[in-house]
């Protein structure tokens, strides 16, 4: 899983290990919240429920994001069927090291199926999904993963003990080769 | 005199944007691509012509706006010469006021429009409110549209759009006028729209998959003949030479 990681990232940073938003994000919803000034309270409660609430989890093969308390959602999207990634700071979270990753799938909506709210370290995030998108895996070095399928050619010469197949070859050949020195052996 | 004011506006420029590289947080460097070693993300700005085809609009739209104050002061002054004298101040500052601020926020639009391309991808930065960057790899680009009105000809520039798979009432007005959406990314003012577009379609021509993650098919059913290397070749001749010394011993 490490090699996956993209090279440009801080080493501090492991998506894998994000789990929740960061707290600046519940400042930012009261924040916000505030400015619909007396009818705060409507925006509020819905903001908290999803702060509170949200989770994301990271693996090496997509994102999943969940929230609410009544309503709950989830959301499961694959690296590989991004279509395009959206990072999006307005002044206030800019203020706060705040950051909207939208991430879009090739379905009909134009709004983003995917935003990650609340990752301080948004920018090495968006190009760590970068790397897991399609069409920009493959940049060197970053990238064992990606060339599984194309190892067979490319790879060199797999020792005998990984590869099964070289080692079930390996086994016929010394069978052969012990029955052909046994039928010459012996008259 | 040109020069003063020449280098009193710049300074004042310069002023306002560090004002928002240091309070309003805008980013003072280009962004950037991750690129594998040895290859450049190419980083730019519109074209200059893009430059001078906003301010003409400005221009255009400065003499609409200002004409139609004048006329409307010169009406009120004829009716009431009283009211003229006392709207004349307001009405100067009506005119001249907002034509300033634009006048800065093209620059300031202009400023903060970076594109970066790279072999792989493009990468898209607008705004000065709401910061917006958009990633899209030239493998998930499903068109590529070269629009040019007759004044961006005359001024030698084009808009480059480039879309991916999705989409659904795309174009959305947002952030004066500029297109802000989803599965679209906008390169607007780019003088070498012709280049950009032939690297984006070779690319695109080149993909053999139809850009919506459906390449894991093929790549997860490699097929047979590939997975053979050399040190399984030299084994299977190997066991073909063993079976043919079993074969001819036994007869």
């Amino acid at each position: 899983m490490s090699d996956t990681r993209p090279s440009s990232a801080s080493p501090a940073f492991d998506p894998y290990t994000i789990a929740r938003p960061d707290p600046a994000l519940l400042k930012y919803y009261v924040i916000v919240s505030f400015l619909a000034g007396p009818a705060f309270i409507v925006p509020l409660i819905p903001l908290l429920c999803k702060y509170y609430t949200l989770r994301y989890h990271f693996d090496d093969k997509g994102i999943s994001m969940s929230w609410g308390v009544l309503f709950r959602r989830e959301i499961l999207l694959t690296y590989r069927r991004i279509q395009d990634i959206h990072l999006t700071r307005n002044i206030l979270q800019r203020w706060m090291g705040l950051a909207n990753v939208s991430i879009q799938t090739a379905s009909g909506a134009a709004s983003a199926e995917m935003a990650i709210e609340g990752i301080l370290q948004a920018e090495e995030l968006r190009d760590f999904l970068y790397h897991q998108m399609r069409g920009a895996r493959g940049l060197a070095p970053l990238d064992a993963k990606g060339a599984e399928g194309t190892t067979a050619g490319t790879a060199g010469a797999p020792s005998a003990d990984e590869d099964e197949a070289l080692r079930l070859l390996g086994e016929i050949r010394d069978t052969l080769v012990r029955l052909a020195a046994r039928e010459k052996g012996p008259p | 005199m040109k020069d003063q004011v020449e280098r009193a506006s710049r300074w004042i420029y310069r002023g306002v944007w560090a004002v928002l590289v240091r309070w309003f947080r805008v980013p003072e460097k280009p962004p950037t691509l991750p690129t594998p070693p040895g290859e450049e993300a190419v980083s730019f700005r519109p074209a200059e012509g893009f430059l001078r085809y906003l301010k003409l609009k400005f221009w255009i739209v400065l003499t609409l706006v200002d004409g139609a104050v004048l006329v409307g002061w010169i009406v009120v002054t004829a009716a009431l010469p009283w009211l003229g004298v006392i709207l004349a101040l307001p009405a100067l500052v009506i005119a001249v006021f907002p034509d300033i601020l634009a006048y800065i926020a093209i620059h300031l639009r202009y400023d903060t429009t970076w594109y970066v391309i790279t072999r792989r991808s493009l990468r898209i930065r607008r705004g000065i409110w709401i910061i917006h960057e958009t990633t899209i790899t030239f493998e998930n680009i499903q068109n590529i549209t070269v629009m040019q009105g007759p004044i961006e000809r005359f001024f030698g520039i084009a808009n480059v759009v480039v879309e991916t798979a999705g989409g659904g009432g795309r174009v959305k007005e947002q952030h004066g006028g500029q297109i802000v959406s989803g599965h679209t990314g906008l390169m607007e003012g780019v003088s070498n729209a012709a280049e950009i577009r032939d690297l984006i379609l070779r690319h695109v021509r080149q993909t053999q998959t139809g850009g919506l993650g459906d390449e894991m098919e093929h790549a997860a059913r490699p097929a047979p003949a590939a997975a053979w290397t050399a040190a399984h070749l030299a084994l299977l001749r190997e066991i073909r030479d063993a079976a043919h010394a079993l074969g001819t011993s036994s007869t």
